[in-house]
């Protein structure tokens, strides 16, 4: 086990694959239906938004950054654009998306101009942000809920599909922005640039990387992408109230650090994000096919979160130990 | 010499809060019938009781450059316990006994993954957020418990005599008199603020950071224990739910009050000017009977001027000093 | 590409303040292609803010800069970069998580189409390698390089900006003496290819054995601009300091008592090995050798910043538990230590409050801090030490070099310690200053304090030490009296290992 483990660039992911199927393996075990096609898709399309959101802060964690408004922003985008939805029947799905997609950016604007812009600490501006954006939830909603009814059939639609009866539109278009983010990151300037300034914050101002450009950027790609899962949040669930998706930034992070990208920057990749997210959804999944009372969900996000943390800081120092010990050979 | 501004800037940024303090009141006071009234003052201390609370401990955590995101978590698991406990037949004094001792608890178990473990405290107290509230959703469910004795609920909610202090004022009192004293009289105090200006220095200069730390996260949970009894005795009630989102007006409050967010300065009584900042705010809203959920936005925005002020008014100053240079 | 010979760099009369510090008073630097430009200095002659307004960092106020003619566009790394200036800094900042072709091509990628050619980088990467003569592999991440490596991987990104000018920040200071020699055959490439180096350095035989140019700075004013061939080690000396080496080190003849501390087989494998040696009362032992030779290692290890693997520490013969400041201090040891601004002092503190930081058994009553003692603590040491500040509450940041570091002393002194470490207890502090520390040193001695110090600076060994330990690559090399110590023997053993010429 312990070679699996190593630091590699391919490393990380492969015992994730393996952690995953582990996982599954033994859930199923216990409870076959965890392993049916329907409880394939379930969990695949459970996974669709928390992959989605993880891919979406990718950028920014790499830069050593976080945003964790981007649960308030999910609900947000899902109840606008369920109110535009009902005020519009005439809507189909393309304007649900830009609805959602405008709001998302909107929010991400706000959180780029001041970690980007003033330079403040990205966690207490964010944690500031999730009130705000949760708090307009809460105003512009005035407790209205919305339902199916009032819903484009053309979105809802998308959400209930699924190719080979097994792999959901929303979890498949997923996969398509993983391709491409994962795309970016290796093969061009902006994505490589992401990575540098991550690793060495001082030293990517004094090499002349563009950084508040990037990471204004980064905040409103994160922005838009919660902005879009807010209608995936509507195609899976079909109704929406003022605390939809409240305090999932959490599993969201937890999904995006045990994929691989440390909260010190510089690292992680948009496939092992996703690999990630499979298997925050596939310990709940396994937990409540296990018959763990729903109440415990937000305890075990938090001790996901933790441990992930803390695995992550275990490879860390095992990689320092292993430098250490390369050195100590140097001198003798 | 970017140092003295610093200096200067946090004095007048104590002023200024003050005079931003008496601002809000003259503005409330004037736009509402009865702002200074004395029930609406003894509503504004014993509205601010569990922000204060946590805020006396939370000012160590931040000046050593630590922060601790779980504390209304803590709050809301104190206090379930301490109902659940008490509904389950155990004595109010063991109950209230077991809350204090959860609370502690959970401020240990927080040092130690922070200290021992070395993992980042705003990342791992934000998992400790979700999984204190979690298992006290776990415990409670939906269920709250709103029988306690009476003795308990009139020390929540009762004034002293037929004046209009609260009865648990001089709790408070006597609290901030002992942190205020620890942080700025005492040995311990002036360590704490050694480790925010410079971790290693501290180290060199023979201070046990681990140890240090811990303890301060340690009694940063008891006071949220503490915090969560009177919760829970002011609503009587405990439910799982209770003080949601607190963290935030603890925080900001800090931040209002001075103390900067990295660490190394900072005062109490600027924290309590900050507190009552922020509760006056609050007070203001409800009685201009303002929506409810319009509360949270302004905890949001009040987290967010409360760290943008001190950057945005060093910016401005050191482009002044600029343009004085150059003419 | 430029001639050899043509001139690629002039600086005239250049000014810098920060505030009302006077960084540069009036500089000047010409410097040709091909050729190796060393730039001398005490520390706070203006070298590093020279550096940096080249780099980019800083912009000057005053006086001209030329680049081959037009003038030096300021204000941005990006600029200079552009016009051709690389900076290597001391300690390399690499991006650590990525490769080593990636380190090289940062923000520059070669593309073919819309997307970054990894092939075409590496291939160029390892070119660049080959041709400054260091094989290393372009795709291994760059975390875990030493730090010569980490050079080599610098310049080499000059070298494909096609920098013309490149400025090295004391490349040696961290470097092994095999490493020096690398870098050193490195520089005398870059100087066959046409470009222009200017380097910084503190270690004069280094200077000697490579430039071809050397411009002294002496309080941010060039002192004077020669070849090498017009000038030698001794006057040099004289133009950096201005003022004779001989008035620097009072040392006085004291009493020497019994053995204070004993380190027997100290071992941390990373740094040290096998290191003992003993101080007594009244006994000044200065542990010599380059930067990076663990001497600053066994100091942390001794007052238990740092745990060692194996060995034992003593202090008046009984054992020293290890891994523990506050133990050390229990039995009176105190640390100066190296970096005063990261380890010494709390800087935006008031002198006050960081002179009582070690003494509060004495300020404190039954649990308050009696702010009366604390201020007088603070005036007797403010007397002792003649500090200069305005208030006692002045953060010791607005104090100049020397003061901090006699505020540091103060501290430490203020605990009457039996044992005073001292590392580096000069480093960037004004000649005047440096007198006053040394007496002060030489003070403690007198009072019956076992000194250790720890210097990289050869005549304030020779100055002070009763003895003196050399150490190499963590090992103790050679221990010499201070009769037997020599300019010459103490830097063979530091440099060589071997114990005698």
């Amino acid at each position: 086990m312990a070679s699996l483990f190593k630091r590699k660039a391919l490393g990380r992911e492969a015992s994730l694959g393996v952690i995953l199927i582990f996982a599954v393996a033994v859930t199923g075990f216990i409870n076959p239906r965890f392993v049916t096609g329907d409880g394939t898709r379930d969990l695949l399309s459970a996974t669709a938004i928390v992959a989605l959101l993880a891919i979406g802060i990718a950028p920014i964690m790499i830069m050593r950054h976080i945003d964790l408004s981007i649960a308030s922003t999910v609900g947000f985008s899902a109840w606008l654009v369920a109110d535009t939805c009902a005020k519009n029947p005439s809507f189909t799905w393309v304007q649900c998306f830009l609805v959602g997609g405008s709001l998302g950016i909107v929010i991400g604007i706000l959180n780029g101009l001041l970690v980007a812009g003033l330079r403040l600490p990205s966690l207490v501006v964010t944690l500031g942000t999730l009130y705000i954006v949760r708090g307009g939830v809460y105003v512009v909603s005035n407790s209205v809920d919305y339902n199916a009814q009032e819903m484009p059939k053309s979105l809802l639609k998308i959400g209930s599909t699924a190719f080979f009866g097994l792999l959901p539109v929303p979890f498949f278009l997923a996969l398509v922005l993983m391709a491409i983010v994962a795309w970016f990151l290796k093969y061009t300037k902006a994505g490589r640039d992401c990575y540098a300034i991550g690793s060495n914050p001082p030293a990517a101002d004094l090499v002349g990387l563009k950084v508040f450009r990037r990471t204004f950027l980064a905040y409103i790609f994160s922005g838009f992408i919660a902005g879009i899962a807010g209608v995936f949040y509507l195609m899976r669930f079909a109704q929406v109230d003022s605390t939809a998706f409240y305090g999932q930034e959490l599993a969201v992070v937890a999904a995006a650090v045990i994929g691989g990208i440390g909260l010190l920057g510089g690292a992680g990749t948009a496939v092992g994000v996703v690999i990630g997210a499979l298997l925050v959804q596939t310990i709940q999944g396994a937990l409540a096919a296990l018959g763990v009372d729903a109440f415990w969900k937000a305890a075990i996000n938090g001790l996901l979160l933790i441990v992930a943390i803390y695995a992550d800081r275990i490879l860390a120092s095992r990689s320092e130990k292993a430098l250490l010990a390369q050195r100590i050979k140097e001198r003798v | 010499m970017p140092e003295k501004n610093k200096f200067k800037l946090r004095k007048s940024w104590d002023t200024a809060i003050l005079a931003l303090l008496f601002v809000v009141w003259v503005l409330a006071s004037m736009t509402t019938d009865n702002f200074l009234s004395s029930i609406n003052v003894s509503q504004i201390f014993s509205n601010s009781s569990e922000i204060m609370i946590m805020g006396f401990a939370m000012v160590f955590l931040i000046i050593a450059g630590e922060i601790d995101l779980s504390i209304a978590s803590i709050l809301a698991l104190s206090s379930a316990m301490l109902g659940y406990s008490y509904a389950h037949g155990a004595p109010i004094w063991l109950a209230i006994l077991i809350a204090m001792a959860v609370g502690t608890t959970c401020g240990f178990i927080n040092g130690f993954l922070v200290t021992k473990l070395g993992l980042g405290s705003l990342a791992v107290t934000i998992g400790a957020l979700a999984l204190y509230r979690g298992i006290a959703n776990g415990i409670l469910g939906t269920n709250t418990i709103n029988e306690f004795p009476e003795f308990w609920t009139n020390f929540g909610f009762d004034t002293i005599g037929k004046s209009f202090i609260p009865q648990t004022l001089p709790v408070i009192i006597v609290f901030g008199i002992f942190f205020g004293l620890l942080l700025h009289n005492t040995p311990f105090g002036r360590r704490t603020l050694a480790i925010g200006q410079s971790q290693m220095a501290a180290r060199f200069a023979g201070v046990n950071v681990v140890r240090h730390k811990i303890i301060i996260f340690t009694f940063t949970g008891f006071m949220s224990g503490v915090a969560g009894i009177i919760y829970t005795f002011r609503f009587s009630t405990a439910q799982a739910d209770n003080g949601v989102g607190l963290e935030l007006l603890v925080i900001s409050a800090c931040l209002l009050g001075g103390v900067s967010i990295f660490g190394g300065i900072g005062t109490m009584w600027g924290v309590v000017a900050g507190v009552m900042l922020a509760s006056s705010v609050e007070s203001w809203l409800t009685l201009r009977e303002i929506n409810a959920q319009w509360r949270t936005i302004v905890t949001g925005i009040l987290l967010l001027i409360s760290v943008a002020a001190p950057v945005l008014v060093d910016k401005w100053k050191r482009a002044k000093a600029t343009a004085a240079n150059k003419s | 590409m430029a001639n050899k010979g043509d001139l690629l760099l002039e600086m005239k009369d250049v000014k810098k303040r920060f505030g009302g510090a006077v960084a540069l008073r009036g500089t000047s630097l010409s410097v040709r292609a091909g050729e190796i430009h060393a730039l001398l200095g005490e520390n706070g002659a203006g070298k590093s803010t020279m550096l940096k307004i080249l780099a980019g960092v800083h912009v000057h106020d005053g006086g001209e800069i030329t680049l081959g003619g037009s003038a030096f566009i300021s204000g941005s790394p990006q600029a200079s970069i552009d016009q051709g200036i690389a900076v290597i800094y001391q300690e390399p900042s690499l991006f650590l998580d990525l490769s080593l072709a990636e380190n090289v091509f940062v923000g520059r990628q070669p593309k073919k189409g819309i997307a970054i050619d990894w092939k075409e980088a590496e291939a160029q990467a390892s070119k660049l390698f080959k041709e400054l003569g260091v094989e290393l592999d372009p795709k291994r991440q760059a975390r875990g390089l030493s730090i010569a490596d980490q050079q080599v991987v610098e310049i080499a990104k000059a070298l494909s900006m096609n920098a013309n000018i490149i400025l090295m920040d004391e490349p040696t200071a961290a470097l092994s003496a095999s490493e020096v020699e690398r870098l050193m055959t490195v520089m005398r490439n870059l100087r066959a290819a046409n470009k222009a180096v200017i380097f910084v350095s503190h270690r004069l035989d280094e200077v000697f054995a490579i430039s071809d140019h050397i411009t002294v700075m002496r309080d941010g004013a060039t002192v004077s601009e020669k070849k090498i061939a017009q000038t030698d080690l001794q006057t040099v000396i004289k133009e950096m300091v201005g003022r004779e080496l001989t008035e620097l080190f009072p040392k006085t003849d004291h009493p020497i008592g019994d053995v204070v501390l004993e380190v027997e087989n100290l071992t941390n494998a990373a740094y040290f090995r096998n290191v003992s040696f003993t101080v007594r009362k009244g006994e000044i032992v200065a542990l010599a050798g380059l930067v990076g030779s663990g001497r600053s290692e066994i100091a942390r290890s001794i007052f238990g910043i740092d745990s060692y693997d194996e060995g034992s520490v003593k202090i008046n013969h009984k054992p020293l538990k290890k891994n523990s400041p506050i133990a050390a201090m229990d039995v009176k040891i105190a640390l100066v230590p190296e970096d005063r601004r990261q380890q010494g002092l709390f800087m935006v503190a008031g002198v006050n409050r960081n002179i009582s930081m070690e003494s509060f058994s004495r300020l404190t009553g039954r649990f308050f801090i009696n702010f009366k003692k604390e201020r007088a603590l603070t005036n007797e040491w403010r007397e002792n030490l003649s500090i200069k500040y305005a208030d006692q509450s002045d953060p010791v940041d607005r104090l100049s070099g020397g003061n901090q570091q006699k505020t540091v002393l103060a501290k430490w002194l203020a605990t009457n310690p039996d044992l005073l470490i001292v590392d580096e207890p000069t480093r960037g502090i004004d000649v005047g200053t440096k007198a006053e520390v040394h007496r002060l040193i030489d003070k403690a001695a007198g009072e019956g304090k076992a000194v250790l110090m720890i210097s990289s600076e050869l005549p304030e060994v020779l100055g002070m030490a009763d003895r003196i330990i050399v150490m190499r690559e963590g090992r103790q090399v050679t221990e010499l009296s201070r009769k037997e110590a020599t300019q010459e023997n103490v830097i063979a053993a530091a440099t060589t290992g071997k114990k005698g010429i």
